[in-house]
């Protein structure tokens, strides 16, 4: 027995574990709006990485310098659109292409997430998170407050590829869109505020209420979002005339895109405290062994998020309760 | 070599100047760590599990090894250290049956011909040591640190780590 031999017993990772972690990784660096705790956060973080992509490669190379950002992106609507999650991985998997890499090359912390930290009361808390928490009236029977915690703001920047863009997308066989070569090199920065998260459990589920006042995206003056959004569709698995038909009508200033699996999930507008939010009701099969309900809303630039494992008429009777 | 010296000159290159390529570094540390993991916990979906976790723990304050890289990597393997006692402490209502499936696998000619390979033997050899000794093995041949960089993690001077990791091999070429 010598050091070769006690060497030996090393191996390399499964290069599965090794390319899992990684994305996981990358995924840390992320906005977290919402934690990735459950197959319906981890889905919704998806979806974000998803449009972060659009935005991560899609902003012009001349200017950026700071005043260049002239244009605001605050979360007013939500809309969903629906996407065939077989057709999405079918498009990605005929590639070697690995989205959570790209994204984590491209993007930069200004100033980095600090872990969530717990408070007693919502007063505390409030005083963390730099606004005034609200809690829901009504509560699913069997579910009470049993923690609540706030994540400091945060910031980062996303840099301008055209050409990875461009790469991204001949890879995965889309050519019947181009990129603009013009939008290479600029950065778009985007500030999260505070997040609070008052958590209800039952001892076995959670529901969630996460609040936060809205992120803010800078872009660079005189970016064509319409356009960007289009290729963030494409990337979504939606064919050409959809993609371009929603790209063309949404408010992209004020409507955050939420993907829904269309598989698994359904979503439908409904009105929550006198404004317009989107409620997305997941089916078992996606959520594990139950189904669970998403009601996602903002009121007075505070965008919120009620999620957990109940019906959907009960989490738009949360919802509703808040105040 | 050191987890310093482990480090690529381009990487250290980088360290000191730019923004750390930290695909390359993450590439170039999980091998050491996962495999530390190995030598100290014979579990490989464990050692898959807590070098997950010491990644997850290091990486989103990564940013501030940004001119020092090699002072990542150290400090990687200063929570995989932690992450092993935690995981070894949790776990110490089990020791029973570890210490069975160790000297089963130094039983008879039979039933170590039995076992799948002279890996799997090393691994129920390493099993019988102490924490301290199956830990400074799996940092020197685990984690392929030196015994500076050893010494530096664990307190202990760098001589008493040779002598103490020489005895060891000893002992397990006596046994093996």
């Amino acid at each position: 027995m010598n050091d070769q031999f006690l060497n030996g017993l090393r191996r390399e990772p499964a290069p599965a574990f090794a390319r899992q972690l990684k994305s996981r990784l990358h995924a840390l660096d992320g906005p977290a709006v919402t934690e990735a705790r459950s197959p319906m956060w981890r889905w919704l973080a998806t979806a974000a990485s998803v449009a972060a992509l659009a935005l991560a490669f899609t902003f012009p190379a001349v200017r950026t310098a700071a005043e260049a950002f002239l244009d605001y992106f605050r979360v007013v609507n939500f809309a969903g659109v629906a996407f065939d999650p077989q057709r999405m991985a079918q498009l990605w998997s005929s590639s070697s292409v690995d989205l959570s890499t790209l994204i984590g090359q491209q993007v930069t912390p200004a100033a980095p997430p600090s872990p969530p930290v717990a408070y007693s009361t919502v007063d505390e808390a409030s005083a963390a998170a730099q606004m005034p928490l609200h809690a829901p009236s009504w509560m699913a029977p069997g579910f009470t407050l049993s923690s609540i915690e706030v994540r400091g703001e945060h910031e980062f920047s996303v840099q301008g590829n055209t050409e990875k863009l461009q790469s991204v997308l001949d890879a995965l066989g889309i050519t019947d869109v181009s990129v603009p070569t013009a939008l290479d090199g600029q950065t778009v920065s985007i500030q999260i505020p505070p997040v609070a998260r008052l958590v209800y459990g039952d001892g076995h589920d959670q529901i969630t209420l996460t609040q936060s006042r809205s992120p803010v995206i800078a872009l660079p003056a005189g970016v064509d979002v319409a356009s960007l959004a289009e290729i963030g569709l494409r990337l979504l698995g939606l064919d050409r005339a959809e993609a371009y038909r929603l790209a063309q009508s949404v408010d992209w200033r004020s409507t955050l895109l939420v993907p829904v699996p269309a598989t698994t999930a359904t979503f439908h507008q409904v009105e929550v405290q006198s404004g317009t939010g989107l409620e997305i009701e997941i089916g078992g099969a996606f959520n594990g062994a139950r189904g669970g309900s998403l009601v996602l809303w903002s009121n007075d630039n505070v965008v919120y998020a009620l999620g957990g494992p109940v019906r959907a008429t009960d989490a738009l009777q949360i919802a509703q309760s808040v105040q | 070599m050191t987890p310093e010296t482990d480090l690529p000159a381009e990487l250290l290159s980088q360290s000191a100047a730019a923004a750390p390529d930290w695909d390359a570094v993450y590439a170039e540390q999980l091998p050491k760590v996962y495999n530390f993991f190995r030598y100290r916990l014979r579990d490989d979906s464990v050692a898959e599990d807590l070098t997950a976790t010491t990644f997850e723990k290091a990486w989103r304050s990564r940013e501030s090894y940004r001119r020092d890289v090699a002072g990542f990597a150290t400090w990687l393997l200063a929570i995989a250290r932690n992450v092993a006692t935690d995981h070894v402490r949790g776990r110490r209502v089990h020791a029973p049956l570890e210490d069975a499936e160790a000297v089963r696998a130094s039983g008879t000619p039979e039933e170590d011909n039995a076992r799948e390979s002279d890996g799997d033997r090393l691994r129920a050899l390493l099993a019988q040591l102490p924490d301290r000794e199956r830990e400074l093995i799996s940092l020197k041949y685990g984690a392929g640190a030196t015994n500076r960089a050893i010494a530096k993690l664990t307190g202990l001077s760098e001589s008493n780590v040779g002598t103490i990791v020489h005895r060891v091999v000893e002992a397990l070429r006596r046994d093996w």
